[in-house]
């Protein structure tokens, strides 16, 4: 308590009159402003920097020269500033960033009216609220790490206002609160229910990342420049090899001779008047294929997105909780997803088998006044083929895999009408939109149902298991409606075989495209052992952190409690078949006695403790020393002093009556002479090992109640 | 009598209720503050606090965030970690009570608490009877001054006193209320005539009758020794001179002008002052005397017997 502390922090918080705060109380509450400030920072204005050491200056400028307080007129123009600021950056109020910005505006405009501990107490209890807002920006382990520094000093500034009157006090104070109640927390936690929603509240406005439902030249090379995190996976079982990690997402159907577009269940229904539910429809298992040819079962951890679209490898058959399944055998949620979650998905890895009820014809559509020449070459192609679909696309693949074609992140753009044709006979560089495209315009042209999928291939495994699928990950390719079932072409996996085996950045050409936004991002440095080593270790350490934290919501609490049930079962079957006998009532009572041999260790405890105390104490010992002779007809006489009765004895104890001599002068030692604290000791365990010596040396035939003393 | 005037302070409660209540409340004096003696009652900040934690939960649950969900558990732990912490901050406290020596009507009687206890204590507030204090308690012990205002002569009992303590977070207030049966004597307050106190001779109190020798002592007025008498014998001796008779008098209620209270106000005055000069004096009230003596004893015995003076009926014998 009394330990030299810096002279600046031993003001109290509270100045003498009981109510004003003293300076050093308004910089605690600034330095905690600032904390929870750094946590919004990365995704709110930073002008807001500004605003909080404005109003800070202006509270040490008003205290240092005495003036009065803020008045009201200047409170409204700072609310009024705020509020115009914000409005000018974000267009509007309402919306959630608009929201945060006014949460974050008033917390630090607070100050300038804070001038009692109430005043305070209210300022750390929006700090409080406004560091829970901070994680709808995140929720990774560097924002929890921060929050929790922010919580602490927030923590202790109110130690501070409770009367700490020192440093240290307030920091052991705090560290005690954080530390005692952490595991209540943690069981708070993990046991507490999960509930949906209650009401709708307003939502961060994500941006969109992954993939667009509208495929026109340039938009796969946008997602080639980003190396944000699509989703994490874990399958359960077999995982997928290199070339079977197509994910879908995305059916594009739509060909309007420039690009292809997503035709959702909603158009469909309205375009070809049927009911809506012939698209999509609401379960937990897919109602247009069967269930039993799934191959994959995996765990997907999503990131937030604003549109609700769900990937799958293959087609999807069944899932953890109610989804949206699309007749064009893809996935969506039922909203968009706000934070990262879980979903358990299984899927047959390979196109879907039902046909999709939007009907061929639908998929044979085509503008007939684009692209001549590429129609002419799928005349011709169909000739050479004989009329056979097959033949037809696997000399159209073919033609794709012969040069001059080739792989490119940065092809030449097409601005023309005719596209295909542009891309097919004129640059004849692209990436897997182009040939996804140009694949799906010539299979129509010949009659055969197509589609382009838009979704990821790839992913990163990573060495604990879990493959990680970002944004440069995307991908298009085509299915074709053949024999009853839709079939999976790839002309990207002609052209650059590598990009399959080994993703995007593999591919020549890319390399200045691949990541041209990311310029600092790790996964640059792929090539430099040890930095890739701490990049898969932290990515680990986050996923895991994602998972277990992050994604603990309904699902994993109930399997978490299933788990736990399942513990204590196994436990409890343990101990029964420990315990002699079968059924409830042996184990009650072989609990039972455990619980009695519990409490009875805890009171033999007790007893040693005890009896070791007692063995520091020589009055007690030789109290007992004397009773013991008193049984064996040793008594004292009335009057006689512990020291004198031992030494009158001692002649007749025969072997044990050098040991009470000594015991008799430990004894007076110890009661009268002013000893050291260490003799003392040294005593006190001399005298307990010489009443011992008495006890084992008296004489026995001296036992009895012969009265021989007395 | 103490519980009476702890009724009297807040006459909310019928009084035989409250008195069996106050009985069961309070922890006595010189005793650890016992387990069942100490009281929680959450501050409003507390419940605020309540409100915090619902509605972080609330936040959490509608938008599935796990943080916040932790962040409310976190602070709601840490509520109930405050009860545990607050309670042991006031459990075993050992409290004593050092009564003021003096204490006049009128100004202010400085009661002093002393707390003991094994661990160190934070921010213990005491009350008693308006008067606040706050004490922390370090190596064992800790002490305040209450300043408490002392509006009436005589024999007073305390109100009791409250110890309380809002650490470590202000969210929660454990009180304790400790019995005990100290009186404060208040003094009347001094009130000066209005013509001055007529003093008769007797203020030069120079000894001067020589009255014989006595042995030299260390610390004896050079002027003092009998420098003639050590020359003729070697032996140091210091002349004694016997005192005069210092004024003697009585001071008399029934001389006095004014209301009763006024009266002793008086006196009370005209001891100090005789207390002072060293005076020899004796009071006479109605229907008690005391005997003429000087010193510290007597002052202290006078301005008792004013204090408990029982006041005759005003306007009844002037």
């Amino acid at each position: 308590m009394s330990a030299p502390r810096p002279a600046r922090l031993a003001a109290p918080a509270v100045l003498a009159d009981g109510r004003g705060l003293s300076g050093g109380m308004l910089r605690q509450l600034f330095i905690g402003q600032c904390m929870v400030l750094a946590l919004h920072l990365a995704w709110m204005p930073a002008w807001l920097v500004a605003l909080a050491l404005a109003v800070a200056g202006y509270r040490l400028v008003q205290l240092r020269r005495r003036l009065p307080r803020a008045g009201i007129l200047l409170r409204l123009a700072a609310v009024g500033g705020l509020v115009l600021a914000l409005w000018l950056q974000f267009g509007t109020l309402g919306t959630m960033d608009g929201l945060v910005g006014l949460l974050l505006g008033v917390y630090l405009l607070k100050l300038l009216e804070t001038h009692d501990r109430r005043d305070a107490r209210v300022v750390v209890v929006i700090g409080l609220v406004t560091t829970a807002v901070a994680f709808l920006h995140d929720q990774g382990i560097p924002m929890a790490a921060g929050a929790l520094l922010a919580v602490a000093w927030l923590l202790q500034s109110l130690v501070w206002l409770s009367g700490a009157t020192g440093l240290r006090q307030a920091w052991r104070e705090t560290a005690w609160l954080l530390a005692l109640s952490a595991p209540l927390m943690a069981v708070l936690f993990v046991a507490f229910p999960r509930l949906g929603p209650l009401w709708s509240m307003p939502q961060m406005d994500r941006a969109s990342t992954g993939l667009t439902d509208e495929i026109s030249p340039g938009d796969i090379a946008e997602l080639s420049r980003s190396d944000a995190r699509a989703f994490r996976a874990r399958f359960e079982g077999r995982e997928p090899a290199p070339d079977e990690r197509y994910w879908r997402v995305y059916t594009l159907s739509h060909f309007d001779g420039i690009r292809w577009s997503r035709a959702t269940p909603d158009q469909l229904a309205v375009a070809l008047e049927r009911p809506g539910d012939a698209f999509v429809r609401e379960g937990s298992r897919s109602p247009w294929q069967a269930q039993d040819g799934a191959r994959f079962s995996a765990e997907l951890l999503l990131e937030p997105d604003s549109r609700p679209w769900r990937p799958s490898l293959g087609t999807p058959l069944e899932s953890d909780s109610r989804q949206r399944y699309l007749a064009d055998g893809t996935l969506e949620g039922l909203t968009p997803l706000s934070s990262r979650s879980l979903l358990r998905l299984s899927s047959s890895g390979a196109p879907p088998v039902n046909p999709d009820p939007a009907g061929e014809r639908w998929h044979r559509l085509l503008p007939d006044d684009t692209n001549p020449r590429t129609r002419t070459l799928a005349e011709r192609l169909w000739r050479e083929s004989g009329g056979d679909p097959d033949a037809y696309l696997e000399a159209m693949m073919a033609r794709f895999g012969e040069a001059p074609y080739r792989y490119t992140l940065s092809p030449p753009r097409l601005v023309g009408e005719h596209r295909v044709d542009d891309f097919l006979f004129d640059s004849q560089a692209g990436y897997c939109t182009y040939y996804a495209s140009a694949a799906a315009v010539m299979a129509r042209m010949a009659g055969i149902p197509a589609r382009v999928v838009a979704g990821f291939l790839g992913g990163e495994r990573h060495p604990d298991g879990h493959f990680t699928i970002r944004d440069y990950d995307a991908h298009a390719w085509v299915e074709v409606w053949r024999e009853g079932a839709w079939r999976r072409l790839d002309p990207t996996a002609v052209i650059a075989p590598e990009r399959i085996e080994q993703g995007p950045q593999a591919v020549d050409g890319g390399a200045e495209t691949f990541l041209a936004d990311a310029r600092f991002s790790p996964l640059r440095m792929r090539e430099v052992g040890w930095v890739n080593h701490l990049r898969l270790e932290w990515e680990r350490l986050e996923y895991r952190w994602q998972r277990g934290v992050i994604g603990y919501q309904r699902e994993s609490r109930r399997s978490l409690m299933a788990q736990l049930v399942g513990w204590w079962r196994e436990v409890w079957a343990r101990l029964d078949a420990l315990l002699p006998g079968r059924g409830a009532m042996t184990t009650a009572l072989g609990l039972m006695a455990m619980l009695v041999v519990a409490a009875g260790l805890v009171l033999l405890a007790r007893r040693g403790w005890q009896h070791h105390r007692r063995q520091r104490d020589e009055r007690w010992l030789v109290g007992s020393l004397q009773a013991w002779l008193a049984r064996h007809g040793l008594a004292a006489h009335a009057g006689e002093s512990p020291a004198a009765h031992l030494r009158r004895i001692a002649p007749q104890a025969g072997p044990a009556g050098r040991a009470l001599e000594e015991c008799a002068r430990d004894l007076e030692r110890l009661a009268y002479a002013p000893l050291e604290e260490a003799e003392r000791r040294q005593r006190r365990r001399r005298l307990s090992h010489r009443v011992a010596e008495v006890r084992r040396r008296l004489p026995r035939q001296r036992r009895g109640p012969s009265g021989a003393g007395a | 009598m103490s519980v009476a005037t702890a009724a009297a302070t807040r006459p909310r409660l019928p009084g035989r209720l409250r008195h069996w209540w106050l009985r069961r409340l309070a922890a006595s004096l010189e005793h650890p503050l016992p387990q069942r003696r100490l009281f929680l009652i959450p501050t409003r900040f507390g419940l605020g606090w309540a409100v915090l934690v619902v509605v972080l939960l609330l936040f959490g649950i509608n938008y599935q965030n796990s943080l916040a969900y932790g962040l409310a558990f976190w602070l709601f732990s840490v509520g109930v970690v405050v009860l545990l912490r607050g309670w042991l901050n006031l459990l075993g406290v050992i409290p004593g009570l050092r009564l003021p020596r003096e204490a006049f009507a009128g100004g202010e009687a400085r009661l002093g608490v002393v707390l003991r206890a094994r661990r160190d204590r934070t921010a213990l507030e005491l009350y008693c009877d308006g008067a606040r204090g706050r004490v922390d308690i370090v190596d064992g012990l800790g002490e305040a001054e209450l300043a408490l205002p002392t509006l009436r002569r005589g024999a007073q009992a305390l109100p009791w006193l409250r110890i309380e303590t809002r650490w470590p977070l202000g969210l929660v207030r454990v009180v304790a209320w400790v019995r005990h049966d100290a009186e404060l004597l208040v003094w009347p307050r001094p009130v000066e005539e209005d013509e001055p106190v007529v003093r008769h001779g007797g203020a030069g109190l120079e000894a001067s009758d020589f009255a014989g020798l006595r042995r030299f002592q260390p610390g004896d007025s050079p002027g003092r020794v009998a420098w003639k008498q050590w020359s003729r014998t070697g032996v140091l001796a210091t002349k004694a001179f016997s005192v005069p008779p210092r004024q003697q008098l009585w001071l008399d209620y029934a001389t006095c002008r004014g209301d009763p209270e006024r009266r002793l106000s008086v006196l009370c005055a005209r001891v100090l002052a005789h207390h002072r000069a060293g005076d020899r004096y004796g009071l006479r009230l109605l229907g008690l005397t005391l005997a003429q003596g000087e010193g510290e004893a007597q002052r202290r015995r006078a301005l008792d017997a004013l204090a408990r003076f029982p006041a005759p009926r005003s306007g009844g014998m002037a």
